[in-house]
């Protein structure tokens, strides 16, 4: 190999290096974490739902959604089946037996603290904001990897449409910059879903929990699950019977992808080095061997 | 080369899938899954099992039928089997010699002694028992559990046997039952002795199981040694007795009408247990106990308490309810600073810890928590915080200073002004969504009242129909609200929206469903549960619920592309 | 003029087609538009429907969307498209690198003959089926956003496979472009070109770790939804070192077909060295798939997986590994041991078979396993169809240049001139 090819060799390698290493998130970036504001989100208690289902309601009013019918009646063929939040519906709530009696449950957006729909999203369509909201954002290219990526399954892809959104609740964000609360917690006739700061309201759940010890189970669902989310979640009975996955642990869903990310930049510099490296050994052999041969033929 | 090249590979695969296999296989559980049974009617038989020295059993648990060893041995007695102690009373253990506790002694000792008898039977060729592993330790009685209801030995039971045994001795001994454990007496064999009016609970130095002060330790203990827990002790206590009457009976063949004392298992383990009503119309043993003490310390800063203890004692099943660890007054262990033999516990706590069974608020506040109080008491805070506040006077209800214990009166709703205390109230909060909830706001008072005076406990500290009010009215007061012309609405705290950065007060919507849902559902109720029972869906579906109506521009489509 | 217009020929011949403007060019290229062999093979009359229904097919889905067109659902948001066409698809474009590794890195010439082939099929891979990522995402306007910078999604592992795509398939360009010239008989450009192969395929090596590894990584973060035997911290090893093998055994099997449709192109001296080549692959092959199994093997010991293989998914989990790795791992080493060219043709079909099964069962068979069988997904017969569609329009265009350009054929005596020094 001559001086002028190993140069260019070397320059289209360290190029590349280099914006490998440009394209691969600082640490900061990775950990997302955000100072200033805090985040706000909902503690739902589900001792105090009823099942009326207004916040279903509430939530299709705000969000130009199919209205769902809750009268009582539809109410009593809805709970039949548990069901799953769709792309038209960003909330639904389920009634679970147990044995400390029947319980209602509101499923939604957890909106985590560091979202693994966030960390996925190659456009940042998926926006963890400053106060807690995880909203979903028109420069989406559809990939649905968010939805892959949710522990709770929640994003919802609208595959009807030829022109695509993905679905899910987002805490009211458009509410809230009116200074309103979200549309569920509002019409909420027994409070069992609270709006406030994240600190806020485990302060409250915690004093539920240490003044009622019988009422509650001694766990804040939410607290700590993936790193911890916004909607926290109180109940009377473990987490389980209420449909709750409690085998997510609480690493944060961004840091099982962190193993790989780290290692594009070594990858990047390390392997065109190693590998020119090889080149020119083995090409020295060669040359070496190729001499050997002609000095033999001479002779 | 095939070999080579496919066979050796072939077989390593082999290797690791065997290794992996036999990994799996190996890494389940060993115990089955079949499902418990438990025999309901044990008809006296008894299960050896021994669980706590054998672990988990190789062969099943043999089911000894011991009706059919007592008819049998009805001439030679229950010597046969049982040891006698140095008293000459029966020691129901079995089998009669062990001298390890370990599993080869304990099993050679069951096998040396039931085979044994057998094993002697059959040389003599009378009808005997089982001498082979399979026919004791039967395999379809491997998940058969018996379980004997503990008996109670109520004051129903004492009061009797106090009778019984006046009539036949002619005078009260209570001696033949009652005694105490002097651990200082040198000579052992004397340690145990009556003396008067110090007649206690067996419970007390027999429950092995419960933890105790550092004076009844050495009791416990000396008791652990001996093998006497509570079982042990009752049998030898209960059986010898009845065993000595029995006989006496038999020979001197008195009317058949006259008993003795059961002598068989189901007998007393009836699993029957009488109520506290029932047992409230039995006279308590006497023990000299004060009827009506005065609970007071010197130089405290709260007025003592008159406790009407004779009342108390027919709120009981037994004296353990409050005289936990011995049948003395409360200060004896528990003093004013706390010593080790009431566990540090001191006295303000003794009678004031709300989560404990044996304290006196403790015992008021686990009342509260029945069906009947749980409506309004489940919302409002236990007593121990309650102190903590300003407002005294659910002190003073106890703390009085007189001698004697005030006459609760019952509250009568005849008093109530009509004007002021409605009949019935309308809400109209959710008017787009519902009809008009009416409520009949003088009928639940009246219910109100109802249990209240019903309850002893509640009539003493409902001590004015404020306190009724108060279980809904929470914070209005009532010198407050006689002075306005409004009634106490909760509108006048409960906002209709909600600051969301102050997570204290609920709104007035919330307000409402979870005053009354929450009573509704503690009390168990059957009506008032669904929403239209409350407040009728309207016909025509409203057009939105939220307060804002939908303020979001339509998306363009340019602006659905995000482009 | 005969005689100038032979002598012209002659010189065609010899030094290739003289482009000297943009007129030139537009008619040699116009008459290499001309197909060459016959119209109606049997290829030709089942792919030409096929792709022609296919590309209505294609209008239809981006007229109505996803939903009339896939089976893909909410608990299954990806199917055959990114599943078998992305993910297998540049898992069998890994030909690509090895070969250009160990041709050029590791210096061993004698596979230099089939190196162009394989890199013409990667480029071609990457440009269909890397590029039917769009079909597939459901805002396809907005695809040019992660490389425009509306929204640098840098903590995405997909970011990095977006624009690892992009520049892996510039990158393929770069290593396939010395032929261009060829085939236009351009010198100079020929010379530029060929300087830039080294550098070229050292970025590419190192480009494609990072998106073989980064398709594995996607599914870093669905750990509770694919079942623990296909699910690991280190399912980007797995799949990088898996795309090894498998794009070497895609080497083998398409080679065995080109070298059949292809007689013609091929001399003499490369017939010979042909079955020798195969060996070489077999060998390497089956160590880098034993390697893949050793991995395996020890992922699902290490998570204390061992009782999951009792389980009905765990026989599927066994099927794969030891029927479609582990077995073709063997017959790869016969085959190279016998010098017998059909077990290593045969297990390079079981081997990519494996691979197809290893891949699709992490987008969707083993992703979300426990939900009930009805709402499980499998593909719609238009994404099949539209699959198929792609695969025929790329076979068309990887045969329309094969006819034309030095890939099969050895490269003219003056390009081979250059390579020397």
């Amino acid at each position: 190999m001559d001086r002028r090819t190993f140069f260019k060799t070397i320059g289209v390698g360290l190029a590349g290096a280099a914006g490998g290493a440009l394209l691969t998130p600082s640490a900061s970036e990775a950990q997302e974490v955000f100072e200033g504001e805090e985040f706000f989100g909902i503690l739902v208690d589900t001792t105090r739902c009823i099942g009326c289902r207004r916040c279903e309601r509430a939530c299709a009013e705000v969000n130009n959604l199919p209205i769902p019918g809750i009268s009582e009646k539809a109410n009593e063929t809805i709970y039949k089946k548990v069901r799953k939040t769709t792309d038209t519906a960003y909330t639904v709530t389920n009634l679970y037996e147990t044995e400390k009696g029947k319980f209602f449950v509101p499923k939604r957006c957890m909106h985590c603290n560091l979202p693994g729909c966030r960390s996925a999203c190659l456009v940042y369509a998926m926006k963890k904001r400053e106060t807690g909201h995880v909203t979903w954002d028109l420069n989406c290219m559809g990939c649905r990897l968010c939805m892959i990526s949710c522990p709770y399954d929640i994003p919802k892809f609208e595959y009807n449409q030829s022109i695509p959104k993905i679905q899910k609740c987002n805490l009211c964000y458009g509410r809230f910059q009116k200074g309103l609360v979200p549309g569920c917690v509002e019409v909420c006739p027994t409070e069992a879903l609270m709006f406030g700061t994240r600190r806020g309201l485990l302060d409250e759940a915690k004093k539920r929990i240490a003044q009622n010890p019988n009422r509650y189970v001694n766990h804040v669902y939410g607290e700590y699950e993936v790193g911890g989310t916004s909607h926290l979640y109180l109940s009377a009975v473990p987490f389980e019977q209420l449909g709750f996955r409690t085998d997510l642990g609480i690493k944060p869903y961004p840091e099982y992808s962190l193993v790989y990310l780290y290692a594009i930049p070594f990858i990047a510099t390390l392997t065109p080095l190693f590998m020119l490296g090889i080149s020119y050994a083995v090409r020295s052999r060669k040359e070496k061997h190729e001499e050997k041969h002609e000095e033999k033929e001479k002779h | 080369m095939i070999i080579k090249t496919i066979l050796l590979p072939t077989v390593i695969c082999l290797l690791l899938l065997t290794i992996i296999g036999m990994n799996t296989v190996f890494s389940e559980k060993a115990l089955p899954t079949k499902e418990e049974v438990i025999w309901t009617k044990p008809e006296n038989k008894i299960s050896i099992a021994h669980t706590e020295i054998f672990g988990i059993l190789e062969r099943p648990q043999v089911i000894f039928d011991h009706n059919k060893h007592t008819e049998a041995f009805k001439q030679e007695g229950c010597k046969t089997c049982h040891p006698v102690d140095e008293w000459g009373d029966f020691r129901f253990d079995f089998p009669k010699k062990v001298e390890k506790k370990d599993k080869t002694s304990v099993m050679n000792a069951y096998h040396d002694e039931c085979m044994g008898c057998h094993k002697k039977s059959v040389k003599v060729k009378e009808k005997s028992g089982p001498v082979i592993c399979a026919d004791c330790h039967k395999e379809e009685l491997l998940f058969v559990h018996i379980k004997y209801p503990v008996f109670e030995f109520d004051f129903a039971y004492h009061d009797n046997h106090v009778k019984k045994l006046r009539e036949k001795l002619g005078k009260d001994d209570c001696s033949l039952c009652h005694h105490i454990y002097d651990p200082e007496e040198e000579d052992e064999t004397l340690r145990l002795v009556y003396e008067k009016g110090t007649e206690e609970s067996c419970y007390y130095c027999h429950d092995l199981d419960k933890k105790r002060g550092p004076e009844l330790t050495v009791i416990t203990r000396a008791a652990a040694k001996k093998g006497l827990t509570i079982q042990k002790a009752s049998h030898l206590q209960c059986l010898n007795c009845h065993f000595k009457y029995t006989k006496e009976l038999e020979i001197l063949k008195k009317k058949k009408d006259e008993k003795a004392g059961p002598l068989e298992c189901t007998k007393c383990h009836t699993g029957k247990y009488k109520t506290i009503a029932e047992l409230a119309k039995v006279p308590r043993p006497d023990r000299n106990q004060p009827e009506k003490p005065f609970i007071g310390i010197e130089n405290a800063r709260m007025k003592g308490v008159p406790l009407n203890h004779s009342s108390h004692e027919k709120y009981n099943r037994t004296c353990r309810g409050c005289h936990h660890e011995t049948l003395n007054a409360c200060k004896k262990c528990h003093s004013v600073t706390g010593i080790p033999e009431g566990r540090q516990v001191n006295t303000a706590n003794a009678y004031h810890n709300v989560f404990s069974e044996h304290s006196c608020a403790g015992c008021h506040n686990m009342k509260k928590k029945e069906k009947d109080c749980a409506g309004c008491h489940s919302n409002i805070p236990q007593m121990g915080i309650e102190t903590m506040g300003p407002g005294k006077k659910v002190c003073s209800l106890c703390h009085t200073g007189r001698k004697e214990p005030p006459t609760p009166t019952p509250l009568n709703v005849a008093q109530l002004d009509p004007e002021k205390v409605k009949k019935e109230v309308t809400v109209k909060i959710l008017e787009n969504e519902y009809e008009p909830s009416k409520f009949p706001h003088l009928k639940i008072i009246q219910k109100l009242v109802k249990i209240s005076n019903e309850s002893k406990l509640a009539t003493y500290f409902h001590a004015n129909m404020q306190t009724i009010c108060d279980g809904c009215h929470h914070q209005s007061r009532a010198e407050a609200e006689a002075k306005k012309d409004t009634p106490p609405y909760c509108e006048n705290c409960h906002s209709v929206t909600n600051d969301f950065r102050k997570t204290g007060r609920t709104r007035l919507l919330s307000a409402y469903h979870r005053q009354c849902l929450g009573c509704h559902e503690m009390m168990d109720l059957e009506k008032g549960r669904k929403c239209s029972e409350c407040h009728k869906e309207k016909k025509e579906v409203p057009k939105s619920i939220t307060s804002v109506k939908n303020f979001e521009l339509p998306v363009r489509f340019l602006e659905k592309l995000g482009w | 003029m005969e005689k100038h217009d032979a002598v012209e020929i002659v010189k065609e011949k010899i030094e290739g087609p003289q482009i000297k403007n943009f007129g030139d060019f537009w008619r040699f290229f116009r008459s290499e538009l001309k197909p060459r062999g016959p119209i109606f093979t049997p290829f030709n009359i089942i792919s030409a429907p096929v792709i022609l229904i296919g590309l209505v097919l294609i209008v239809y889905r981006f007229a109505v969307g996803l939903g009339a067109t896939t089976n893909l659902s909410q608990e299954f948001p990806w199917g055959m498209w990114i599943g078998f066409d992305v993910i297998v698809g540049v898992a069998f474009a890994g030909g690509g690198y090895a070969l250009a590794f160990i041709v050029y890195i590791l210096g061993v010439e004698k596979w230099r003959p089939i190196l162009r082939a394989t890199v013409l099929n990667a480029f071609l891979a990457y440009v269909f089926y890397a590029g039917a990522i769009i079909l597939d995402i459901g805002r396809w306007w907005n695809a040019p956003n992660p490389f425009l910078g509306r929204g640098f999604g840098v903590s995405s592992v997909m970011f990095i496979v977006a624009w690892h795509f992009l520049l892996y398939m510039l990158t393929l360009g770069i290593e396939f472009s010395p032929a261009v010239p060829e085939w236009l008989g351009m010198k100079k450009l020929r010379k530029i070109l060929g300087s830039l192969t080294l550098g070229a395929v050292v970025f590419g090596v190192m480009l494609s770790i990072h998106h073989q590894s980064g398709l594995g990584a996607l599914f870093a973060m669905a750990k509770g939804k694919i079942h623990p035997l296909w699910y690991s911290e280190f399912i980007p090893v797995i799949f990088f070192i898996s795309s090894i093998y498998s794009g070497l055994s895609l080497v083998i099997f398409e080679g065995t077909i080109s070298h059949k449709v292809f007689e013609s192109q091929i001399d003499e001296e490369h017939h010979h060295a042909y079955p020798d080549i195969l060996v070489g692959l077999a060998k390497t092959c089956a160590g880098v798939m034993f390697a893949v199994f050793f991995l395996d093997l020890f992922m699902v010991h290490h998570d204390g997986e061992l009782r999951l293989l009792s389980t009905p998914m765990g026989y599927w989990y066994l099927t794969e590994v030891l029927g479609l790795l582990l077995l073709p791992c063997f017959l790869y080493v016969h085959g190279a041991q016998t010098r017998n060219l059909a077990f290593i043709r045969v297990a390079a079909v079981l081997a990519l078979i494996g691979i197809v099964l290893n891949r699709l069962n992490t987008v969707f068979i083993a992703y979300n396993w426990y939900v009930p069988l009805e709402q499980r997904y499998y593909p719609y017969w238009m994404e099949i169809w539209v699959t198929l569609t792609i695969i025929f329009i790329e076979i068309w265009v990887f045969r329309w240049i094969i006819n034309r350009m030095p890939v099969m054929r050895k490269s003219p005596e003056w390009a081979r001139a250059l390579e020397k020094h």
